[in-house]
C-alpha cells in the first residue's frame, strides 16, 4: 500500500475479530517500526510489552480495563502496552548521542563531537532536563511518534489497529515493568470485524482552525487542488456522516454477532 | 415492589428518545421485548428504572453530576446475575443483559460488559 493511502485507511478499529489471530512477524514489523521512529537525542523512550490476549489470565485482563476500555481489550488478539522509559536518558548518558557523532548523523558542521556531548549536552542539558516538569511531556511526545510507526505499519500490513487507554495505576504492577516506566498506551491489534472503511473517515475540526502560517491568527491556506491530489492517492477519503444507514447496519449486524448493547 | 408502567419512568423515556435518536423508528414497536424485559430486571432487583439511575449517580460537593462507581459496580453485578438466571441460548442471554445494559448507556451510565458472544465458557 502507498504511504498515503496508510494514512487514509487507518480508523481506529473497535470491533476486532476476536477469533482471528494475528501473526507474529506482523507484530515485529510494527515493532521494527517504532524503533526506526524519529527520535530526539536518540534516546529510545518508547518500550512496549506485547501480550497475546488469550495468554493473559482473564482475572489480570479485567483489571487493565476501564469502562471505555472494556469491549475493545476483549475483541482485540493482541496488545501492545507502551511505556515512557523515564530512566533512560540518565542511563545511557548521552552514548547514543556519540554513536551519531560516530556514523556522521551529527557531523563537525553542525557543531558536534564527543566532548560537546560528554561536556555539555548530557551533563548541562539532559541531564537537568529530567528533573524538569516539562520531561514527561516531551518524552510521552516523542514516544508517540514511535507509537505512531508502529500503529501505522499494522495498517499497511491490513490489520486494524486502535490507540486505547488502559488503567495506568495497576498497569505497572501486571506488567512488572520497572518503577521509571510511565504507562502511555495500548495499541490493539487485530483484524477488524467491520469493514475497514468503518464508516467512513471520522469528522475532523477545519484545516485552516488548525493550521497557521507566519503567526497565530493567520490560517494556512488550504489549496483545493492539493486536497484533490490527496483525495486521488486515497489519503482524504470519503468522510463518515452521521446517520448512514450502512453504518447503522454495520454496527447493529456486530452488536448481534458479538453480543454487545445498542 | 409495585411497578408503575414503565412508560411513566422518566429514565425509560429517556432511554427510548435515545434509541429513537440514534436508530430512528420506534423503539418499543421494533424490540416489544424491551419494556418487558426492563420490568422483570426492576422485579429481579426490587427497585425500579428511576432508582436504579438514580443508584448510578451522586453529586459531588461542587454540585456536579457524576457516575457512582459504588452503584455501578452494583448494578452491573446485578445485569449479570439477571442474565445468568435465565435458562434460555446464550444469545438470548446476552439479549437479557444487553437490553438493561443499553438502558443504562442511554442513560449517560456507561456499563461495558464485554462481548458477551465473544467469552469463553
Amino acid at each position: 500500500m502507498e504511504f498515503k493511502e496508510v494514512i487514509g485507511r487507518r480508523r481506529t478499529i473497535r470491533y476486532f475479530d476476536p477469533d482471528k489471530p494475528v501473526p507474529r512477524e506482523k507484530i515485529q514489523m510494527m515493532l521494527e517500526a517504532a524503533l526506526l521512529a524519529s527520535c530526539a537525542v536518540n534516546a529510545h523512550w518508547l518500550k512496549a510489552v506485547v501480550i497475546e490476549r488469550d495468554k493473559l489470565p482473564q482475572e489480570q485482563l479485567d483489571k487493565l480495563k476501564t469502562p471505555v476500555a472494556d469491549i475493545a481489550l476483549d475483541l482485540a488478539p493482541v496488545h501492545i502496552y507502551f511505556f515512557v522509559d523515564l530512566g533512560v536518558v540518565n542511563r545511557i548518558q548521552g552514548s547514543r548521542l556519540r554513536q551519531l557523532v560516530d556514523v556522521g548523523a551529527l557531523p563537525p558542521t553542525h557543531g558536534w563531537s564527543h566532548k560537546f556531548v560528554d561536556e555539555l549536552v548530557y551533563p548541562q542539558i539532559l541531564k537537568p532536563l529530567t528533573d524538569a516538569p516539562v520531561y514527561a511531556a516531551a518524552a510521552a511526545a516523542d514516544a508517540g511518534m514511535a507509537a505512531c510507526q508502529a500503529l501505522l505499519t499494522g495498517v499497511d500490513e491490513g490489520l486494524g489497529v486502535a490507540m486505547n487507554t488502559p488503567n495506568p495505576e495497576i498497569i505497572q504492577n501486571v506488567f512488572e515493568v520497572p518503577p521509571d516506566w510511565m504507562s502511555l498506551w495500548v495499541l490493539l491489534v487485530g483484524y477488524p470485524a467491520e469493514s475497514w472503511e468503518a464508516g467512513g473517515q471520522r469528522p475532523r475540526p477545519p484545516f485552516e482552525e488548525q493550521f497557521f502560517e507566519g503567526k497565530y491568527g493567520t490560517p494556512f491556506k488550504r489549496d483545493p487542488a492539493v486536497v484533490e491530489k490527496l483525495k486521488a492517492a486515497k489519503m482524504i477519503q470519503r468522510p463518515a456522516v452521521p446517520n448512514d444507514p450502512a453504518r447503522k447496519a454495520e454496527i447493529k449486524a456486530l452488536a448481534e454477532r458479538l453480543g454487545l448493547p445498542l | 415492589m409495585a411497578l408503575k408502567p414503565m412508560l411513566e419512568y422518566a429514565s425509560v423515556r429517556t432511554w427510548l428518545d435515545g434509541l429513537r435518536e440514534q436508530w430512528g423508528g420506534d423503539p418499543v414497536a421494533d424490540d416489544p421485548e424491551r419494556l418487558p424485559l426492563l420490568q422483570a430486571f426492576c422485579e429481579f432487583a426490587d427497585t425500579d428504572p428511576d432508582a436504579v439511575i438514580g443508584a448510578c449517580l451522586r453529586v459531588d460537593k461542587a454540585g456536579d453530576k457524576r457516575i457512582s462507581v459504588k452503584g455501578r459496580r452494583k448494578y452491573a453485578e446485578l445485569i449479570d446475575r439477571f442474565q445468568a438466571a435465565s435458562e434460555e441460548s446464550r444469545l438470548r442471554k446476552a439479549k437479557r443483559g444487553n437490553t438493561i445494559r443499553s438502558f443504562l448507556i442511554y442513560n449517560g451510565i456507561l456499563l461495558a460488559a464485554g462481548a458477551q458472544m465473544a467469552k469463553k465458557d
